[in-house]
């Protein structure tokens, strides 16, 4: 085991008090204040995310051929100041990694999972794409909440929805994992402790893991290591809305296979009415179809556990029977996103 | 009022007479996070030295309070079922879960400076 990684901010962290955890490597805050309070910060006003453990990857614009090819979304055709979230594909069309790119007329910015950093700069050298790693020379703060555009708009000028944006100190995107508007933002390691304090002054608070967990959840998007794996394809994620790549890709056969055939696993959201929560793990079954909770935990906003299930086959019916520690709780699958 | 005890198992209990009072402790809390629901035991239950008696759901994790002693529940926190925060801000105080009447009196719990000892 190599040593474990610490992001620029660490000794700020623990000036915070923050709960520190190990996550993919990497000694990270899981919280501050607590993960229900961070999650109200962000719904009800503004949070902060230390995120810096996140691969970042600078690419070139000339092998965007080749790139493209390796992920299920179409990156080529959009435009130059786009964000876009996608899905390197195995040759089977599996999950590699779940990933953003900032596209600019110079180049690309590759963020990936931190889990997933040193798997995904293998895969682009199998495949002869060079990258520069800014991994550990920058950080990336996430700003996501209700009120994180106009607080962000006094330090920067803020792109529209799903844009990238650069000016001489901040690399950065309207993009966010929270089901909140806001900004993410790579700024170099020197910068940051100023860019936090801009932030901090103008009543943003910091968050940790354990709330951007939570939001993410009531959010309905998938984590890697969870809703998604090297076993599980967009398709059945229920991401079929990233396959936007007309072109050939790697792994395409399998997906359009799956698209067409309808057999494969099924990733469902659910709800229960009940006081247990169904975590990643627990078994259930609907109408004879066997399924495993890949996410489970309270929805703060709904007051009632939600989580993500992943079922063998399309289960036939919205009614699923939980095993939590040996008493069956019947919850039920939804066709929407958890908040409306 | 005897001193206030505590299991291995993150509980904290203190006799009075033919009954006592528990919970779980400062460092439980810590450790489970924000605790959003809870399930306490029914008045009349009757529970042996280390059975759970109370169940908590916490963002980070799910735990179980163990009953300290052969015991009998005389009554539940059930400003719990919609303050299950009052367990995170006041533990041993507001966050009590359950009083019961002890069947087998086993006041074997560690002392307070036993028990930081144990979680340090």
């Amino acid at each position: 085991m190599s040593e474990i990684k610490t992001t620029s901010l660490y000794d700020f962290h623990l000036s915070k008090k923050a709960k520190m955890i190990d996550f993919a490597g990497w000694s990270m805050p899981f919280s501050y204040d607590g993960t229900l309070k961070e999650h109200n910060y962000v719904r009800n006003n503004a949070g902060y995310f230390d995120v810096s453990h996140m691969g970042r990857l600078r690419l070139n614009y000339s092998q965007i051929e080749d790139i493209n090819y390796l992920i299920c979304s179409d990156l080529k055709n959009i435009s130059n100041t786009k964000a876009l979230y996608s899905i390197f594909t195995s040759e089977s069309g599996t999950a590699i990694d779940d990933v953003i790119f900032w596209k600019f007329e110079d180049d690309l910015i590759l963020i990936c999972n931190a889990s997933n950093t040193n798997k995904i700069k293998t895969h682009l050298d199998i495949n002869s794409i060079d990258y520069e790693d800014l991994t550990l020379i920058t950080d990336l703060i996430a700003v996501q909440g209700k009120n994180a555009i106009d607080i962000v708009s006094d330090i920067m000028s803020v792109p529209d929805k799903f844009s990238t944006a650069k000016d001489g100190k901040y690399i950065y995107a309207r993009t966010g994992y929270t089901g909140e508007d806001g900004v993410e933002v790579m700024v170099d390691n020197k910068e940051t402790l100023k860019f936090i304090n801009d932030l901090e002054s103008r009543g943003v608070q910091p968050c940790g893991l354990g709330s951007r967990d939570t939001l993410r959840l009531e959010a309905s998007l998938p984590l890697y290591g969870f809703e998604l794996t090297d076993d599980i394809t967009p398709v059945e994620a229920g991401l079929k809305w990233t396959i936007t790549n007309n072109d050939d890709y790697l792994g395409k056969e399998s997906i359009d296979e799956q698209l067409n055939s309808k057999q494969h696993k099924h990733l469902k959201k659910f709800n229960l009415n009940a006081k247990q929560i169904a975590r990643t793990g627990t078994i259930c079954t609907s109408d004879g179809v066997e399924g495993v909770v890949t996410s489970g935990n309270i929805s703060p906003v709904l007051g009632y556990p939600i989580g993500f299930v992943l079922f063998k086959s399309n289960p036939p019916d919205d009614l699923v029977e939980f095993d939590i520690r040996g008493n069956l709780i019947e919850g039920k699958l939804l066709y929407k996103r958890f908040l409306s | 009022m005897s001193e206030t005890k505590y299991l291995e198992t993150h509980e904290w209990y203190i006799v009075s007479g033919e009954s006592f009072t528990t919970g779980i402790s400062d460092y439980a809390q810590g450790e489970l996070g924000d605790i959003v629901f809870v399930t306490l035991p029914e008045v009349g239950q009757e529970f042996n030295k280390g059975d759970a008696i109370v169940e908590v759901e916490a963002t980070k994790t799910v735990a179980e309070a163990y009953a300290p002693m052969n015991c009998v529940i005389t009554e539940v926190n059930s400003t719990l079922e919609t303050e299950p925060e009052l367990i995170n801000n006041d533990p041993v105080g507001e966050g009590w879960m359950v009083k019961a009447e002890i069947k087998e009196m086993d006041d074997s719990g560690m002392s307070y400076q036993q028990y930081e000892l144990f979680i340090s």
